[in-house]
């Protein structure tokens, strides 16, 4: 009886192991494995993803615009294009996570403060010249706005202030980077506010996301990664604002 | 003789299956069976677990260069970084490219450990000390602090979210002479340009509208701003006598830093108490190496 129990547990272990292992080999980006290997990575996945992520992005990958954690569910995409290996490569490498490959080519400068940026060359700017880019933002989504404003705005954006380097001269962002496009009435820090939008120009923006490459198994980060990708497969986008 | 020959058999069958009766040779056949099963299971773990074999790639890598893996995830991201191709489009040659690259640069790290590189290189000795210093740093990440721990970061370091101050001031300089006489005027709400041309003062130009309180300190020096600082809006500031002049700064507005609502503060907060967990997370790891190592310093330096 024993010995029986012992294979059957042996069986099991090696029946997840086969899966795993199939999993990873699969092509990430191939539609997303049906039967029972799909089921075995998006329960999995599930799993892992409110063990190790759902602190920060939410149980169901809702995101908290307050703490600047993604939306997951949206279609609206920070880093890639939403293919599951380039979100395979955020879980295992992280964002600014202290991480040999993790992604990290810009954060974004606070410049109404003394020291715009760490790292690179960014101006200040003064508090009615933070006012005029966010009109500009404004702008750039259609709201009612100062036209005055937005065009002074304007001209910082594509002049001193440096923006376009970043987010595009027409706005949409660059998900090579994690910057966030401007004109798709999706925020990622608060919900798009006057008051919010100039924080986050005068004290910047720099979200992080731990790098899980040496704590989880391959195996579980495609299946993470699988899951996420389901959760924006409905069709129905957001991005309406209060 | 001959019956109970024909006998035997059946017996020796019964007792073999009856498991209320001792026979030896069944338990040391069910030895037997559970030493094979167990070596069976201990040789499979050994040739197929991940991380214990080296006669097998495990899945989730695409080479081993002396025992050493290269992963799968590595791999994509070359050929992507190359041809600009997932692996389902890549042809056989930039594949086969891929991997000698990778295989190239395991083998040449290998050789440069075995060489000491970091010994003798600045370059590879900073690169070595960040990245030895960024992994220590990763722990601080992998577990997200709770709402009630980052909320009591925020209490305890208030000031840490406050907001630049914004002001509002124009910098005044008039002949030593005639300032007691000009401060009077002013405070007394005579039109700024009026007073300037009555007792042949001037403004300097250094502030310009609304700024940041650290643009202001940039601009009017440390001296004229403190007391700008601590001038309440619509007044006029002590008198500070310098080379050219005796300056007073006139204060539209004057809004001084205050605290974010924990709200309004929650990313910084959540940064600031990452960047204070990787701090101390580097000073225990420079301890812990610290004690575990023998340092022997010279005599003049003790």
């Amino acid at each position: 009886m024993a010995l029986a129990a012992v294979a059957a547990l042996g069986a099991a272990g090696m029946g997840a192991g086969s899966a795993g292992e199939r999993l990873v080999l699969a092509d990430p980006d191939a539609p997303a494995p049906s039967g029972a290997l799909g089921l075995f990575a998006h329960a999995r996945g599930r799993a892992l993803f409110h063990a190790k992520c759902a602190a920060c992005h939410g149980g169901e990958g809702q995101g908290d615009p307050a703490a600047g954690a993604p939306d997951l569910t949206d279609h609206d995409w920070l880093y890639g294009s939403g293919k599951a290996s380039e979100i395979e490569t955020v879980i295992r490498h992280g964002i600014r996570a202290f991480a040999p490959k993790t992604w990290k080519l810009a954060d974004m400068p606070a410049f109404g403060r003394a020291r715009p940026s760490a790292g690179e060359a960014a101006p200040q700017l003064a508090p009615n010249e933070v006012s005029d880019v966010t009109e500009f933002l404004i702008a750039l989504e259609k709201r009612p706005h100062d036209p005055a404003a937005a065009e002074r705005g304007r001209t910082l954006y594509l002049g001193r202030g440096g923006c376009f380097d970043c987010h595009g001269a027409d706005g949409r962002g660059d998900p090579g980077i994690g910057a966030p496009d401007l004109a798709d009435n999706v925020w990622l820090f608060g919900h798009g506010r006057r008051d919010e939008i100039a924080r986050s120009i005068s004290d910047g923006r720099r979200g992080r996301c731990p790098a899980w490459a040496d704590r989880l198994s391959s195996a579980e980060i495609r299946e993470i990664a699988i899951y996420v990708r389901g959760l924006s497969a409905s069709p129905a986008p957001r991005g309406s604002r209060p | 003789m001959s019956t109970v020959l024909q006998e035997a058999p059946p017996r020796a069958r019964s007792a073999w299956l009856d498991p209320r009766r001792t026979a030896p040779r069944r338990s040391l056949a069910l030895c037997a069976v559970g030493a094979v099963t167990g070596l069976l299971f201990a040789g499979g773990a050994l040739f197929t677990a991940r991380g214990a074999t080296t006669l097998i790639v495990p899945a989730e890598d695409v080479a081993l260069v002396n025992g050493q893996p290269i992963a799968r995830s590595d791999y994509v991201a070359s050929l992507r970084a190359l041809y600009d191709v997932d692996p389902a489009e890549a042809t056989p040659e930039q594949k086969r490219k891929a991997l000698d690259d990778l295989v190239a640069e395991e083998l040449l790290v290998q050789r440069g450990k075995e060489l000491d590189v970091a010994g003798a290189d600045p370059d590879v000795r900073a690169a070595t000390v960040n990245a030895v210093e960024q992994s220590v740093a990763a722990d601080a990440l992998s577990k997200a602090p709770a709402p009630s721990v980052l909320r009591a970061w925020y209490e305890a370091h208030r000031d840490r979210f406050a907001d630049e101050g914004v002001i509002t001031a124009r910098d005044l300089v008039f002949p030593p002479a005639k300032a007691a006489a000009a401060a009077r005027a002013l405070r007394s709400g005579a039109p700024v340009a009026t007073v300037l041309a009555q007792f042949g003062g001037h403004d300097t130009g250094r502030v310009k509208g609304q700024e940041f309180y650290f643009a202001a300190r940039i601009h009017l020096g440390a001296t004229l701003f403190e007391a700008a600082r601590r001038t309440p809006a619509g007044q006029l500031s002590a008198p500070i006598t310098q080379a050219d002049g005796v300056h007073f700064v006139q204060v539209a507005a004057n809004k001084p830093p205050a605290a974010l609502p924990y709200e309004a503060a929650l990313p910084a907060v959540r940064d600031d108490y990452t960047q204070e967990a990787v701090r101390r997370l580097q000073a225990q790891h420079r301890d812990f190496l610290r004690r575990r190592a023998t340092v022997l310093v010279a005599p003049d330096l003790r």
